[in-house]
């Protein structure tokens, strides 16, 4: 009876000793889940979710401070995503954000630019070039669409247009699917 | 092989013995309908267009103007910057003639997409440059003297990739150990090959032999379909006569079945290599060409002719003369089809390349590119109704790269990419043997195409992400960095200032009165300029306002030399400060400063007592501290705008304001403080002058539309073209005058703003002086 409980009592040290130190050698430094989160996020940086950024919005998701379908620039496909990752049930976007819109790129309108730096100030990726009172010109690359820059010009000088479809980024079309045979 | 021949002809599923490969389809071939013809003689167009956008590659930049007359063989556009890098070929002018036009022109693509395109008016003449890449004609003993001759050249893949040859060829000797000649023309109604092979036999051979002679192959080995027995004679005859002791080239027979002449399952069917997913033949010592590709090496190694001309197979079931004929790139499709008599008139879209993996082009105008090997013309057929998949698995078993396309179709149709490249999509090389056997009609292809294209896409975007998060968190760590090196600035300062006042203090222990008045207005005054200057420097949009800026960096300049000055005399007790001027000074006069300072830091108390009403945090330490007129007056500015700056953060509507942009924030921030009236002035002007500016943008464009609109209204192209040419000049001249306009007025509000500014300091000064 005693040798039982003392092997019982001393595998339960052992074993408390082995989780005492695994949660120590293996603990997850922040949150995974947010970390996750941000990955699915469209990283467009818009702020159209109410937060200043897609990590503050993904730290909220993870948190349960937030809804998931707030992200519109990832649309549906993104908020699935999230409520996969969050464990929530996913809602639907509203109206305007539902229609996946074709990505969009700022542009410059170079004659009109007075060289104010507000846009340069407010994009989040630093993917406009230039400095006072010279002219600004939008890096077509590293523009990820967000339109921060749009509001705050004030010569109205930057407008969102799509990008142009050469024979390098041309798709091929989905053929029709099937029609189900009845 | 004999026996299983036979055996093949009466039993259909023995052709699958014939090959190594997996898979593969026998089609109807209608090879017949053009091989039959002879070579026709080259047909001069009345047009060529030559797309500077290649197949693979950047597009090349013209050299010639509208309106030149080139030669023929003339280069016409190169690469500006290293070509090596970019797989930019050169173009040359297939014939002699004069530059029309360079403008937008719809290319043979799938798309029906619109590039620049040179387009050239023959003038009949065909007057060439003789040997116009300047070659001696001898064989290049290297690999990259052959290369920069393929470049000049501007020699692509001519069997339908279009890879740039000399960015496939490695540079070094010895690399390739065996050269393989593609004359395996699978695809059905193409016999271009088929009959460059039977008239130009030696040319493909002396072309070989000169690449492997060049690279250091050991071994030439040349594969055609036994349906050629005409080219295979052919070759045969001129490889024996041209062969050297050490090198020939061996012509070998291969099953004539679907798609025989894809370069893995050909390399496979003549080495027996299989050629890994992801591997190119090159990286197994290994080089595959078409044999055109070799013919146009000899006459560019040899004769010195860039590549301007190839043999296009035009044929179909819609034509009554199918041809073959030496075509120049460029030639309008629609030109060459009627010239084979249509049976009906062309209002179907041709086909670019044969039935199986051919394309119809958007417009039957587009021309022939250095890849065109066909130009197809079948009349429309009822399309087969699509059905759904019955899961045959007869797609599997005609895939000639073991891939598994019912499975690929399945997730495709979902749109489960992830799920399709793992199946290895980007391995499927396109043929259509799964379509050709779909039982349902299901174009199996298409949904490849699509998948790959949208994995391209999401890898591409996923990329563009991470590049996003990367510079948004460098941006984020930037801005924080900022603000702790501006507050460690404005931390250093204080301090500094709060040991000198602590010093001044203790040396000033008698204050003289009757200097009170006189100091007291000279640190008014000197608070006020550095408010002015701080405030100039804020205008910076317009240059209309020198005067006022540079009074104010004048009475700034002052300010500080003042300043300068009474730091150096306000402690003679103070050796480490005083310096070598103290002891120029007589203790007279010292005494006399001493008493000066003492006034002036009670002038200094109402003046920080000013700021304190606006800044109530500051008020707790600047009485304290005592802090010289323009120090406290500038700390307090900055430390009130870095709140406001905090303040906005944490709003969330600005996350920064960036160092160009800070001295704007401070200076509306100290106007706001001590001069309240002007600075709200100023941003109403400020607001007046958006609003101004804004109306103007939407004038702009609406005039912008104007030109346009009245451009499309014209019927006459002629004289839509002369009116449309001064009007958006016109509307961009008003739309610079109008922004100059709204710029003018906003400077000028500025300037009153500044001025009245000004008039205050002026009036200080004046009375400091009194």
């Amino acid at each position: 009876m005693i040798e039982a409980i003392i092997v019982f009592l001393g595998l339960a040290i052992v074993f408390g000793l082995l989780l005492g130190y695994a949660s120590l050698r293996f603990k997850v430094e922040g949150n995974p889940m947010a970390e996750r989160i941000d990955k699915v996020l469209p990283q467009t940086q818009c702020g159209q979710c109410g937060f200043p950024g897609c990590k503050p919005y993904a730290e909220a998701l993870a948190k349960g401070e937030s809804e998931v379908n707030l992200c519109i620039p990832g649309g549906t496909e993104v908020m699935i995503q999230i409520s996969e990752i969050t464990g929530r049930e996913p809602k639907e976007m509203d109206a305007e954000a539902a229609e996946p819109k074709p990505k969009e790129v700022a542009f410059i309108d170079e004659d009109l630019c007075i060289g104010c730096v507000l846009c340069i100030k407010e994009c989040p990726v630093d993917a406009i070039l230039g400095a006072t009172k010279q002219m600004h010109t939008v890096i077509q690359k590293e523009c990820t669409g967000c339109e921060k820059c749009v509001p705050v010009c004030p010569v109205d000088c930057i407008s969102m247009q799509p990008i142009e479809i050469t024979t390098k980024n041309w798709q091929w079309p989905e053929p029709q699917t099937v029609q189900e045979a009845k | 092989m004999g026996l299983l021949q036979r055996l093949a002809t009466l039993l259909p599923l023995a052709n699958h013995w014939l090959h190594r490969f997996h898979g593969g389809v026998s089609p109807q071939y209608n090879k017949s309908l053009s091989a039959s013809q002879p070579l026709r003689t080259t047909l001069m167009p009345s047009q060529l267009v030559l797309p500077l956008q290649q197949p693979v590659g950047l597009p090349a930049e013209p050299i010639v103007q509208v309106g030149e007359r080139v030669k023929k063989n003339q280069l016409l556009a190169q690469a500006g910057k290293d070509p090596r890098k970019a797989l930019i070929v050169p173009i040359h002018a297939p014939t002699s003639g004069t530059i029309e036009a360079i403008m937008p022109m719809t290319l043979p693509h799938p798309s029906g997409l619109e590039d620049l395109c040179i387009v050239l008016k023959p003038d009949g003449l065909d007057e060439a440059i003789d040997n116009a890449l300047q070659v001696d004609g001898s064989a290049p003993q290297t690999p990259q003297a052959l290369k920069d001759i393929l470049l000049q050249a501007g020699i692509i893949g001519m069997g339908g990739a279009g890879f740039p040859t000399y960015a496939k060829i490695p540079s070094e000797a010895g690399k390739i150990h065996t050269l393989l000649v593609n004359g395996a023309e699978c695809e059905p109604f193409i016999t271009c090959d088929d009959l460059l092979m039977q008239t130009h036999a030696d040319e493909i051979v002396r072309g070989a032999l000169i690449t492997a002679h060049a690279l250091g192959a050991k071994r030439i080995l040349c594969g055609i379909e036994t349906n050629k027995p005409a080219a295979i004679n052919a070759m045969r005859h001129a490889a024996k006569q041209l062969q050297h002791d050490n090198l020939k080239v061996e012509i070998k027979e291969v099953a004539t079945v679907y798609p025989m002449g894809a370069q893995k399952q050909l390399t496979f069917e003549l080495t027996g290599v299989e050629m890994p997913s992801k591997a190119h033949a090159v990286d197994l010592g290994m080089l595959m060409m078409n044999v055109a590709t070799y013919a146009a090496i000899y006459r560019a190694v040899t004769l010195g002719e860039p590549l301007t001309s190839r043999i296009v197979t035009v044929s179909g079931l819609g034509l009554e003369k199918p041809f073959n004929m030496p075509v120049m790139i460029g030639t309008p499709f629609v030109e060459l089809a009627e010239a084979a008599k249509p049976k009906v008139a062309l209002d179907y879209p041709l086909v670019m390349g044969g039935p199986m993996m051919g394309f119809q082009v958007q417009n039957n105008q587009v021309p022939v590119l250095k890849t065109t090997n066909c130009i197809l013309a079948n009349p429309p057929e009822p399309a087969e109704m699509q059905m759904p998949c019955i899961r045959c698995g007869a797609c599997m078993d005609a895939c000639p790269v073991n891939l598994l396309p019912q499975q690929m179709y399945w997730h495709a149709q979902a749109h489960e990419f992830d799920k399709v490249e793992k199946l290895n999509v980007f391995d499927c090389i396109e043929c259509g043997c799964c379509s050709y056997v779909c039982p349902s009609h299901i174009p199996l292809v298409q949904y490849y195409r699509h998948a790959k294209s949208e994995i391209k896409t999401i890898k591409a975007e996923q990329q563009a992400t991470e590049l996003a998060k990367q510079r948004h968190e460098f941006k984020l760590a930037r801005i924080e960095r900022e603000k702790e090196e501006r507050e460690a600035r404005l931390k250093a300062k204080k301090e500094a200032v709060k040991q000198e006042v602590a010093a001044a203090s203790s040396a000033a222990t008698d204050a003289a009165k009757p200097a009170k008045s006189a100091a007291a207005a000279a640190a008014a005054a000197r608070a006020a300029a550095a408010r002015k200057a701080k405030s100039a420097a804020t205008q910076a949009e317009s240059p209309a306002i020198p005067p006022a800026r540079l009074k104010a960096i004048e009475a700034a300049k002052a300010a500080s030399a003042r300043a300068a000055k009474q730091t150096a005399e306000k402690s003679p007790e103070k050796t480490q400060q005083a310096g070598a001027e103290d002891t120029t000074l007589d203790a007279k006069a010292a005494a006399r400063k001493a008493a000066q300072l003492a006034a002036q830091k009670r002038a200094q108390a109402k003046v920080s007592g000013n700021i304190e009403i606006s800044d109530n945090k500051e008020s707790a330490n600047t009485p304290d501290s005592k802090p010289d007129p323009k120090a406290a007056a500038k700390a307090a500015a900055m430390k009130a705008a870095a709140q406001r700056r905090e303040k906005t953060q944490q709003a969330g509507s600005s996350q920064t304001a960036e160092a160009s942009t800070s001295p704007k924030t401070e200076a509306i921030d100290l106007t706001g403080s001590s001069e309240a009236t002007p600075a709200s002035e100023k941003e109403a002007a400020r607001k007046a002058a958006m609003a101004a500016a804004r109306e103007a943008a939407k004038a702009r464009a609406a005039a912008k539309k104007q030109p346009v609109s009245e451009a499309l209204s014209a019927a006459e192209p002629g004289a839509s073209s002369s009116e449309v040419a001064p009007d958006p000049a016109e509307a961009a001249r008003l739309k610079r005058e109008k922004a100059m306009q709204a710029a003018k007025a906003r400077a000028a509000q500025k300037r009153q703003a500044a001025d009245n500014s000004n008039a205050a300091s002026d009036a200080s000064s004046q009375e400091s002086s009194s």
